[in-house]
């Protein structure tokens, strides 16, 4: 938890932070997501409350909060209540394993006459070794939100939904995993803040003995993995469920899957999972394929050296560096948020039967190729004849 | 007592009291679910060995994975009459217990026979960070190379089986 009462406090303060954000984005999210849909189905959307329609999230949350407390009547009142709560836990802890910045540096300082210091705290809820995998392991246990949801609620539809959801998210599950091997063995770790330092600076890699590069493009992983990209993105759009791969919650066949017998509040619970789960991908896509936090054009250094002209002590000048950083990832992850909207609003959903076969026999393949492919390659690079 | 004990303590209540649950609670959604718990309580103790790939390896298969299919399984069948049969009787209670004990002797005996006069040095594998499964990969793709290839065949041959019982039964997607 920390060395001493500062830390603990400050560690204690992130999480708490770091889970209101995720929880705080939701209503902003969805007010993108309905202003967004309205942009591209040329409509208008919501834009009567408040400037832009942005009340319009908190006349949703009175509206959530004021619902009826409902419970259907043959349904397991405790696995019932249980569900939401299990398909929010799981984004909220993958969120605390991911790095949004460079460590702030605090000097050693002299208050309430004692010595404070120095910190080093890192932007992040808990600096987690292997935190590709802690984040794999949390949220593999997603699954059991809407399994619960489904049989609890005691409805034909939601059991359906939630047995076509967990299906989907096991075996799409796989697909994930395989398809970030590639990249895994490219950067030789599971820990997120290293991975991003091995795709600062430009574009260069040692090949056979010999050093390429190309300067002015940065050392991001997409060069590198476009397949791995392609199909960690596929695969984190189904794990969260969303257009094109929201089979569970079909409207038009099983009314609204697992969540159908869900109202007001219990329901948000299970929207801001969703979302969360949505954050977190997008997230890990950011990470591993578009240098996390790095700016390109800039290393650490130069950009310390490029700021320190507006800082007049170190602990100034790290603050600077940690919210220019924090910036950069925040800009990446939005777009990466706005095209999980957009893709929502472009294409149709799948058949069942597709998703499966897309799922099992093209992207489990593919992902597999592309991980010995990137073994051999990565081989031949170690290879010095 | 300090921190650590008391994470242990915890846990261990947590993965005894779930791990009786499953066999003594007569509903198999529960028993399932139950299971689900134990198996983080697994992966928890693993973390406070600051074993942390066994632990996350733990989670994501067997807790994500494994048991995942186990619930959907369960949900799948409409099992009153099995629940009856094994939540009634002295036969199903001595069988209960019965199954309880042979694990029990199982894991004792497997435990007991692994980590006599084992210290942390011979288990390099738990080491912290990237190193400790740089050296996990390297005795098993070496030294267990054998096992190894024995236990990927053996699932390759399960894959098989069900596949082939599964159309020569007339499954929906043959």
């Amino acid at each position: 938890m920390g060395s001493d009462l500062v830390e603990v406090l400050i560690n204690s303060i992130k999480i708490v932070t770091i889970f209101l954000i995720m929880v705080q984005v939701v209503p902003l999210l969805v007010w993108v997501e309905r202003r967004g849909s309205a942009f591209i189905q040329y409509r208008f959307g919501p834009n009567r409350i408040g400037p832009l329609g942005l009340f319009q999230l908190l006349a949703d949350a009175v509206k959530f909060l004021n619902k009826e407390e409902f419970v259907p009547k043959e349904a397991n009142r405790f696995l019932f209540y249980l569900a939401p709560v299990i398909s929010l836990v799981p984004g909220a802890l993958a969120m605390m394993a991911i790095p949004f910045s460079v460590p702030l540096e605090i000097e050693s300082l002299n208050l309430f006459g004692q010595q404070w210091g120095p910190y080093s705290i890192p932007m992040q809820g808990a600096v987690i070794p292997m935190g590709i995998l802690y984040v794999f392991g949390v949220s593999s246990l997603a699954t059991y939100g809407l399994l619960i949801a489904g049989w609890g609620s005691n409805n034909k539809y939601a059991l359906m939904g939630s047995l076509r959801a967990s299906a989907q998210m096991v075996s799409y599950e796989l697909a994930l995993g395989l398809s970030v091997i590639g990249a895994i063995i490219l950067y030789g770790s599971f820990d997120l803040t290293e991975i991003i330092q091995a795709q600062m600076g430009s574009l260069n890699f040692n090949f056979m003995g010999g050093t390429y590069g190309i300067g002015f493009l940065p050392n991001w992983g997409i060069f590198y993995q476009p397949v791995g990209f392609i199909l960690f993105l596929t695969a984190a759009f189904a794990e969260s469920n969303r257009l094109p791969f929201d089979l569970p919650e079909a409207e038009a066949e099983l009314v609204a899957g697992y969540h159908t017998e869900y109202g007001g509040f219990k329901m948000n619970l299970f929207y801001i999972g969703e979302y969360g789960h949505m954050i977190a991908a997008s997230a890990l896509v950011v990470i591993f394929y578009f240098g996390g936090y790095d700016i390109p054009g800039f290393t650490t250094e130069s950009l310390t050296e490029a700021l320190s002209a507006f800082a007049s002590t170190p602990t100034q000048l790290s603050l600077f560096v940690s919210l220019a950083y924090l910036g950069s990832m925040i800009l990446k992850l939005s777009i990466f948020l706005w095209i999980y909207i957009w893709v929502r609003w472009t294409l149709p959903r799948f058949r069942y039967d597709q998703l499966m076969d897309l799922g099992w026999k093209t992207m489990l393949p593919w992902a597999l190729g592309n991980a010995i492919v990137t073994a051999v390659f990565v081989f031949l690079a170690h290879y010095k004849g | 007592m300090d921190a650590t004990s008391l994470t242990f303590y915890f846990l261990e209540a947590l993965i005894l009291l779930s791990a009786l649950g499953v066999v003594l609670v007569s509903n198999p959604i529960y028993s399932a679910l139950f299971l689900v718990l134990s198996m983080i309580g697994v992966a928890g103790i693993f973390v406070s060995l600051e074993a942390y790939f066994v632990a996350v390896i733990q989670l994501v298969v067997y807790a994500g994975a494994v048991t995942v299919l186990f619930v959907m399984v369960i949900m799948l069948f409409n099992l009153e009459k099995e629940k009856k049969a094994f939540s009634q009787g002295f036969f199903s209670l001595l069988l209960r217990v019965g199954i309880i004990g042979a694990i029990w002797a199982v894991v004792a005996s497997a435990l007991k026979s692994t980590f006599v006069n084992l210290t942390p040095e011979d288990m390099p594998f738990l080491d912290n960070g990237g190193s400790g499964v740089k050296v996990l990969a390297e005795t098993l793709f070496t030294q267990y190379v054998f096992g190894f290839e024995i236990i990927s065949v053996l699932l390759v041959t399960v894959i098989v089986g069900a596949v082939a019982l599964a159309r020569a039964k007339g499954g929906t997607h043959a």
